[in-house]
């Protein structure tokens, strides 16, 4: 990673990208797939699940699990091994290849995102120049794997939830994509890194008013995207059993299980990368990046309070993914469509525009002033409230101008519902 | 030299495996089996284009054949009565002989169509062989070195100045053709409305008391 030429170059200037194979990056790589992939990722995931499990018995007034090891620590690994031993019972009539292949691509795609991640400086698995669109495009397998599951079970609950979700999946994803754009068009490159380096030169990317508008709508999409309440419509237990995944028992469940929480986990990853200044503790400052001199006491230094800001600051999602699934119920389907088609979508466009209005006065000029950056406050930030007020103004107004006889219920009234 | 025929097994190798893809495309008798071959062949381009040092179409790629276009496939058996996908869903008799008519002229178009492509450089397309030039600079090298060093650098940058310029007219009528269809798939599905409005409408069924819907009155 090359901070300076982000710092002192132009906006416009890309960064080489390149790799050499020499013996130290095979090592190197091969230590990012046994230790990263294989052993820290999968452990983090278990203690994710853990911590749902304390986090929502506190919202409830319970105590969680505290019977295996101090705190009942130990429980995620028992939980793994009561998978790993379990019978796996796969139907008789299901489609035998494609029950087994489903949950793998679910799995890989949720891996492979992490593959991009920026965790501190230098600690990157791979940094390809187009990462963003890389990282977009492996997660766009998931809703493949998601369907294939529900239609190889053979089961009506499982095609039901495999059609619930990918429909819901797909729509999420315009708004989780065009969300970036702002990020894009600021950083002038579509690698991760360098969209760090970018922040660390101009501040956090939420810290400006469309950036925070792209950050929420972000949010949104990606906890949209990861199943999670209050769009977990997929699984809704209530409805559809558990919806695509009804069918699977055993390691095979568990690969779902793991997929969903390390999603989970790459979505708070790429949310602090994108927006958050990756593990820059101060918004303004280039604080910890600029202590380093090429010696390896610092370069150790510098990395130690990137990796501890940057996991504080993802555990911070984590914590507000549980806080919403223990506070809010599960939406209707058609609020979920509406939500995403009417809402997301529209604010997104219109804030490409709020975005480039904050490029030209904030961005462009070179290097980050106050002036500027007030200029850029009142220039962006007016017509982000004003977009705002708009979408959700016509809105009301297509809500309330809906023939009463509409066959799609729309969000809507007493009367309509009761039909 | 090494280099060279790792290379080369490896092109052989995913070459390989996208036939046989393509093959299972065609002859798997259940749709959501077929469709399933076809992902593994665009996945198999993909890796071409990752052995031509061009990761953002790899990504395009998927990103676009496999995570939109084959779900549409999949949304598309789905909407149809088929739901299994394992009806005979091949082409009975008289049809079998247009079909390959029509398949044969789509693949001598498709080979005119390559085999006349205008190559950069003007050399003999596709059959001769030629060497990459090296990423890092050197003297002597011709002019499109550098210009091939900056696209495989910064392709998504290259990729979009070449479709506001160069191929600003195809990327116009792509676009077109897409608002098109998508114009033509809403009238498609749009339901009559006026005939909807015209029948009696059931507020009878409605509670005598239940209130006007909020905000209905009003516009």
């Amino acid at each position: 990673m090359d901070v300076g030429s982000a710092l002192y170059g132009t906006p416009l200037f890309a960064q080489s990208h390149r790799v050499d194979l020499t013996v130290s990056t095979c090592v190197i790589w091969g230590l990012w797939l046994i230790v990263g992939f294989a052993g820290l990722f999968p452990g983090i995931v278990a203690y994710m699940v853990w911590l749902e499990r304390k986090v929502a018995a506190r919202f409830q007034d319970r105590i969680g699990p505290n019977r295996v090891g101090p705190f009942g620590l130990l429980q995620s690994v028992a939980d793994g091994l009561k998978l790993l031993v379990k019978e796996n019972i796969v139907p008789r009539s299901a489609d035998q290849v494609v029950h087994l292949l489903a949950p793998v691509l679910v799995l890989v795609s949720a891996f492979l995102t992490l593959a991009v991640v920026p965790f501190a400086v230098g600690l990157v698995p791979i940094d390809p120049p187009s990462g963003l669109v890389y990282l977009i495009a492996v997660s766009s397998i998931s809703p493949l794997g998601i369907f294939l599951a529900g239609w190889s079970s053979h089961n009506k609950y499982s095609l039901l939830g495999a059609m619930r979700a990918v429909a819901q999946l797909v729509s999420y994803e315009i708004p989780q994509v065009l969300s970036t754009i702002p990020v894009v068009l600021w950083a002038g490159s579509l690698s991760l890194v360098s969209i760090f380096d970018h922040q660390v030169a101009y501040g956090w990317n939420a810290l400006n008013p469309p950036g925070f508008l792209a950050f929420l709508t972000f949010l949104i999409a990606s906890v949209a995207e990861v199943n999670r309440t209050p769009f977990d419509l997929p699984e809704a237990e209530s409805e559809i059993v558990a919806g695509y995944h009804t069918e699977y028992s055993g390691m095979r469940f568990g690969l779902f299980f793991l997929a969903e929480y390390l999603g989970v986990f790459s979505v708070s990853c790429v949310a602090t990368v994108l927006f958050l200044g990756g593990g820059t503790p101060l918004p303004f400052s280039a604080f910890p990046v600029n202590l380093l001199d090429g010696s390896v006491g610092s370069y150790l230094l510098v990395d130690g309070i990137l990796l501890a800001v940057f996991s504080l600051k993802v555990l911070l999602f984590v914590f507000a993914m549980f806080w919403v699934r223990a506070t809010l119920p599960r939406m209707r389907i058609d609020r979920l469509m509406n939500f995403a088609w009417k809402y997301l979508v529209p604010l997104c466009i219109l804030n490409i525009v709020f975005a480039a209005i904050w490029y030209e006065v904030v961005v462009r000029p070179g290097a980050l002033t106050a002036r500027n950056w007030a200029w850029g406050m009142i220039a962006a930030g007016l017509p982000v409230v004003l977009g705002v007020q708009l979408v959700f103004r016509a809105n009301r107004k297509l809500a309330a101008a809906r023939a009463v006889d509409a066959d799609w219920p729309t969000v809507g009234t007493i009367a309509e519902a009761s039909r | 030299m090494g280099e060279v025929v790792v290379a080369r097994i490896l092109f052989l190798a995913i070459a390989a495996l996208g036939l046989l893809a393509a093959l299972g495309t065609v002859l798997s008798r259940n749709l959501v089996h077929a469709a399933l071959h076809l992902v593994g062949f665009f996945f198999c381009v993909a890796c071409l284009f990752v052995m031509l040092e061009a990761e953002f179409l790899a990504a395009v790629q998927v990103l676009i054949y496999i995570g939109a276009v084959a779900i549409l496939l999949m949304f598309g058996i789905m909407l149809t009565r088929n739901t299994r996908g394992d009806d005979a869903t091949s082409l009975s008799g008289p049809w079998r002989l247009p079909g390959l008519v029509a398949g044969l002229c789509l693949f001598g178009a498709l080979v005119f169509g390559i085999n006349n492509a205008v190559s950069p450089s003007g050399a003999s397309p596709w059959a001769g062989e030629a060497a990459r030039p090296s990423l890092v600079e050197r003297e002597g090298e011709p002019a499109w070195a550098a210009e091939r060093r900056r696209a495989v650098e910064d392709m998504g940058r290259v990729v979009g100045e070449e479709f506001l310029t160069r191929y600003a007219m195809a990327f116009e009528l792509a676009g077109l053709l897409l608002t098109a269809a998508l114009v033509g798939a809403v009238a498609l599905a749009h339901r009559d409305e006026v005939g909807a409005a015209e029948l009696p409408p059931t507020v009878e069924a409605l509670p005598a008391d239940s209130a006007e819907p909020v905000g209905t009155a009003a516009s």
